[in-house]
């Protein structure tokens, strides 16, 4: 495979001050690598969807969604002209409308689903991985008792190796989806797991994702969501490894009273570069979405996040929030932060915070005072990000993720959570 | 120098922003003594406590000290720790997205002779946990945050027989509690004191927290001086007396300055 630049990569929907340099990113892909197909799966035979079961899910509620969001009458309008003022007219269809807005109104009068309907990384980043993953892992969760399921990618040293999953969630099923990302073998190369999710009506869907390469990888996680009436998909993502880690996520809260939640935690230290972009776009009424981002960076590592709520017009009573928590163990970390609320809805609620911090001269003096050094400060930050890890790791094998790369980074990991468990 | 003492602070002076807060302090605490330095608000007594852990918010600007036996005055914080020195803060830090037991157990790991399996490191701190009616789900929230006033207490009460120093110097750690707190510190106090033959320097300007414990000595400090020294009868005194007795006697000292 030659060399390949994905540009574009996580952009943000409304792009901000270009000086910034955090509006998108690019994913270089170094030559020589070979594609290869190295992932298991844990997934009961009952599960196993048709190649176009989240296309077919999303034509449904198409169908569904348009009995309910019926398309306005030419008289409707032309009552709506009649009504814009004189001042809309020339500021929004002015030169003040940005291309941004041009798209979001040309993908809502467009009233598809299935053209709304995008992954984190963008399209670029999504057709790559698509076409280097082959044909897509496909999961058909029915309703009734609670599934589980596991796909695993392995880095394979010189080789691409991505996984494409689908999920589709029936009425009312609830399926857990975990995803580890681990480098067991030593070497360079890509991995990557492209996800959409189709959470059909009052569905829940979990999904785990662990990420545990090397410093030697690149690791691109995309993901796409989509929520019918009172569903809910939360996503952990934890990102612990890899030289370089894009994570995108983009989430269409279109069914009434349904809600996404993200909780990622991740760890850079050296030379680390995390990206991270969150797009979530509440379209239903009384919709929810929380996005929670705790990370710990170190030496000269840097991370770029961007996360975007957005109220779009009809989403009546949504309540969107975003919280990032960063702890800056270095003086040498890059950390560039943008939330955005975007919103076109009276009566929502849209929240963002967030806490930046290095360690104050006072925290380090505690520390030091039961005998840290900085740099036993700095390993200490670490390993409380990677135990935490591995006690919340979903299951055996991502908590063996978290243990082989915790045992390269920390002194006397080994054998902490057997003994925990013991 | 007193020939044995464990802690020998001589002539010490220091600053914070130019101002001097500590003047020519002499000071010496014996192994296995319980000393007590009082004096009212602003004497200067957690600055000493502080100075002698190494804090680089101040300036040593003549002086030593010596701890058991090595000139510690140059001695990064860190290290006079690991050679046995603590400091329990009067308000211990919040460190977000540390859980304390991850934090405890970095502690240890800096002391070679103190590493634990991480067995026995969980059963160690439980005990603890345990012994100072502390409530076990602590030791996996994060250090401090939304931790009360009693609870950050006893996390240093805890610390103090995790890391059993020769010498602990407690900074008000009576101040701001409740009965009960104040008896689970007394408790850890006593258990350090017998476990390790433990070395006190109490900080206070409050005798309350002192009436369970054998005085030894007792100091006193009026603005950066030491201005009285004598026994343990010293502290009913100053209970009776208050610290008016000795305000002025600081200007005799600054006189021979």
């Amino acid at each position: 495979m030659d060399a390949k630049t994905i540009q574009h990569v996580n952009a943000m929907p409304a792009p901000t001050w270009h000086r910034l340099h955090m509006n998108d990113t690019d994913v270089e892909i170094p030559a020589g690598l070979s594609v290869v197909h190295e992932v298991t799966t844990e997934i009961p035979a009952a599960l196993a969807g048709a190649p176009d079961a989240f296309d077919a899910a999303l034509a449904a509620e198409q169908v569904e969604w348009e009995k309910t969001h019926p398309e306005k009458t030419p008289e409707q309008r032309a009552e709506e002209e009649r009504l814009r003022t004189e001042e809309e007219k020339t500021t929004y269809g002015g030169t003040a409308y940005s291309r941004y807005q041009i798209g979001a109104d040309a993908i809502e009068e467009a009233r598809s689903l299935a053209r709304a309907f995008e992954t984190g990384m963008g399209a670029d980043a999504y057709a790559w991985m698509r076409e280097v993953a082959g044909d897509p892992i496909v999961i058909a969760a029915p309703a009734g008792e609670p599934q589980e399921v596991a796909v695993r990618v392995a880095a394979v040293p010189d080789a691409v190796n991505v996984a494409a999953i689908d999920v589709v969630a029936a009425p009312n099923a609830e399926v857990t989806v975990v995803l580890s990302v681990d480098s067991p073998r030593e070497g360079t190369g890509v991995t990557g797991t492209s996800l959409r999710v189709f959470a059909g009506t009052g569905a829940r869907v979990h999904v785990v994702r662990t990420q545990t390469d090397d410093a030697t990888f690149i690791d691109m996680d995309d993901a796409g969501l989509f929520t019918a009436e009172n569903a809910f998909i939360d996503v952990r993502q934890t990102v612990l490894g890899g030289a370089k880690a894009y994570t995108g996520l983009a989430g269409d809260i279109r069914g009434t009273a349904s809600r996404i939640d993200i909780d990622t935690r991740y760890l850079g230290h050296h030379e680390q570069q995390r990206d991270f972009n969150y797009t979530l776009r509440h379209h239903g009424e009384k919709t929810l979405c929380n996005i929670t981002a705790n990370g710990v960076l170190s030496g000269t590592s840097k991370k770029t996040y961007r996360g975007t709520i957005d109220l779009v017009r009809g989403c009546k009573g949504a309540v969107g929030q975003e919280t990032e928590t960063v702890l800056l163990a270095d003086d040498g970390v890059v950390n560039q932060t943008v939330p955005v609320i975007l919103c076109n809805e009276d009566d929502v609620v849209g929240n963002h915070g967030a806490t930046i911090g290095h360690v104050r001269p006072e925290q380090m003096f505690y520390l030091a005072s039961r005998g840290l050094s900085q740099e036993a400060a700095e390993n200490m930050f670490v390993r409380a990000i990677m135990e935490q890890a591995a006690i919340d790791a979903p299951d055996e094998p991502s908590r063996d993720g978290v243990m082989r790369l915790g045992s390269h980074l920390l002194d006397n990991f080994e054998g902490f959570l057997d003994e925990e468990e013991a | 120098m007193t020939r044995d003492a464990l802690l020998s602070v001589r002539d010490l002076s220091a600053s914070v922003d130019e101002k001097t807060i500590l003047h020519h302090v002499d000071l010496d605490v014996a192994p296995g003594e319980v000393h007590v330095l009082m004096g009212p608000n602003g004497a200067g007594k957690s600055t000493l406590g502080h100075v002698a852990m190494g804090d680089p918010t101040y300036t040593v600007t003549g002086g030593s000290i010596v701890f058991d036996g090595n000139d510690i005055t140059e001695l990064s914080t860190d290290k006079r720790s690991r050679a046995g020195l603590f400091l329990s803060f009067q308000a211990p830090v919040e460190i977000p997205g540390v859980p304390l037991s991850s934090f405890l157990r970095s502690t240890l790991d800096e002391r070679p002779d103190m590493k634990m399996k991480n067995k026995q490191f969980r059963k160690t701190i439980k005990e603890l946990a345990c012994e100072l009616n502390m409530d076990q789900a602590y030791l996996d929230r994060e250090l401090g945050v939304g931790f009360s006033g009693g609870e950050k207490k006893k996390v240093e009460m805890l610390q103090l027989l995790l890391l059993k120093p020769k010498l602990a110097i407690l900074d008000e750690t009576d101040s701001g509690l409740d009965v009960d707190a104040l008896s689970v510190v007394s408790q850890g106090m006593d258990a350090y004191r017998e476990r390790c033959d433990g070395t006190l320097l109490i900080i206070t300007h409050n005798t309350r927290i002192l009436e369970h414990l054998d005085v030894d000595r007792v100091h006193v400090m009026v603005r950066g001086h030491i201005v009285a020294e004598g026994d343990a009868s010293m502290i009913s005194d100053i209970d009776e007396n208050g610290f008016e007795q000795f305000i002025g006697a600081d200007d005799a000292s600054e006189a021979h300055e």
